[in-house]
């Protein structure tokens, strides 16, 4: 049991496969982020303020859009800072505590949207990681002779635990149709009326879910296929061969309800992201970057 | 003997783990964890929705949240709306989210100069919808009012 945990977790990386995730996310979520406004929620009435997780602390919702503005600044220059491995351990650790503050704050007004909570985790993990041991801005500017980089357990667990969380995400989903809806979720009727509730309450780009919906079979077929695709990223964090299909099957899973019922995923790049061939782009960079 | 970093991040492993695998099975939300639950109720054909309308001076028209009623996005609006209307209190927490919406829909207009005519009254609107294939989403359903903040008198 040890010994598999140890395989599964504490297999060697290197430092470079590590620093690459750190700029890819670290960029991502920058790039993700930048239109994030939290400013308006000074106006909303304490009428709507539900806090979750630790914001019962708070009494209220913050009243300072001042404040919340300056954050909002900081945050995102710390992502800027944590990408290029500037001010490393400050940054990181900034990047995780306000990205907590400020993508959580919205979920205090009466829903929580899934679509915040990975990042955050993302943003602890590298922040407890070695992640700027090499290819950062501190390393060139500061880095003394003697520090250590090369292969090392260290440098492998935090993008292992990511990579785990982001599938566990998925399974969650489909375990929770599953609990809540029974076999009766994976029937064409409930398919349908998802797919043509969302045209009444969102706001889809596109009209598929009507035109799909059209076909009882497809209707069937979608709703089978999603639960099997979701609850298949459980036994993907085990069988390398799972993994690739299983990503792909998620991701046009997103694509077709970011069309069909307007709900976008767009952090979840980040997520996908974490899965891809870094060891190759890192030997690419290797060339140009001492 | 493992070494201190090592343990560190062992139990850094089991921490995020064991909080997952706790949301998973109980269902609960501890965020940024969660039981990812989205969707997860079984629909039928028959919708029901609250949607808000502001009064104008020409009549009712549909407000949206992201449009309309930032920082409120469609979704996260109705679902407050409705765990407001059924808390304790329900009606007088309903009325002061209705004045507070007002406001809001007020500054984004002077935000963005006149970007929406202005309203006398807010009303929400429990609608709903018997969905066959081949609706798009404009059809209009059954209304019940729900609440009303504002001078909402027909002109």
């Amino acid at each position: 049991m040890n010994r598999h945990w140890h395989r599964y977790w504490f297999t060697p990386a290197t430092a470079e496969h590590l620093a690459l995730a750190r700029i890819v996310t670290y960029g991502l979520l920058f790039a993700i982020y930048l239109p994030l406004d939290d400013r308006g929620w000074t106006q909303v009435s304490p009428v709507f303020w539900m806090p979750v997780s630790v914001f019962h602390v708070l009494s209220g919702p913050p009243r300072n859009s001042v404040l919340i503005g300056a954050l909002q600044i900081l945050w995102k220059t710390s992502l800027l800072t944590s990408a290029i491995g500037l001010f490393s351990r400050i940054s990181t650790l900034t990047a995780a505590a306000l990205g907590f503050f400020l993508l959580g704050l919205p979920n205090c007004f009466g829903k929580i949207h899934h679509l915040d909570g990975f990042p955050v985790l993302v943003l602890c993990i590298l922040a407890l990681s070695p992640c700027a041991d090499i290819w950062s801005a501190d390393g060139a500017l500061w880095r003394k002779p003697e520090t250590r980089t090369g292969v090392s357990w260290q440098y492998g667990w935090p993008v292992r635990l990511a990579q785990t969380l982001f599938l566990l995400t998925f399974f969650a989903a489909g375990w929770a149709k599953l609990w809540h809806g029974g076999l009766a979720w994976m029937t064409a009727t409930n398919m349908r009326s998802i797919w043509l509730g969302e045209l009444f309450t969102h706001t889809p780009p596109t009209r598929l879910g009507s035109y799909f919906a059209r076909w009882g079979w497809l209707c069937q077929f979608a709703a089978i296929t999603t639960v099997i695709v979701e609850l298949a990223a459980l036994p993907a964090l085990f069988a390398r061969r799972l993994r690739v299909p299983t990503l792909a099957g998620l991701f046009g899973l997103q694509v077709l309800i970011a069309l069909m019922l307007g709900v976008y995923f767009t952090p979840s790049l980040v997520g996908y992201a974490l899965f891809l061939p870094l060891e190759r782009c890192q030997r690419v960079l290797a060339r140009f970057v001492p | 003997m493992a070494s201190a970093p090592l343990r560190f991040a062992s139990l850094a492993i089991v921490g995020f783990l064991a909080i997952t695998c706790f949301d998973i099975a109980t269902g609960l939300e501890h965020w940024p964890f969660g039981s990812y639950p989205m969707y997860s109720l079984t629909h039928t054909d028959r919708l029901s929705w609250l949607r808000l309308y502001g009064v104008t001076d020409a009549g009712e028209i549909p407000l949206r949240g992201e449009r309309d009623l930032a920082p409120f996005d469609q979704s996260r609006l109705v679902m407050a709306l409705n765990r407001l209307q059924s808390a304790p209190g329900g009606n007088r927490k309903l009325d002061e989210a209705l004045r507070n919406l007002m406001q809001l829909y007020s500054r984004r207009n002077a935000q963005h100069g006149n970007a929406g005519p202005p309203l006398r009254a807010l009303r929400l609107y429990a609608v709903s919808w018997v969905l066959r294939p081949g609706m798009q989403g404009s059809e209009p359903g059954e209304r019940i009012l729900i609440a009303q903040t504002g001078d909402g008198t027909e002109r």
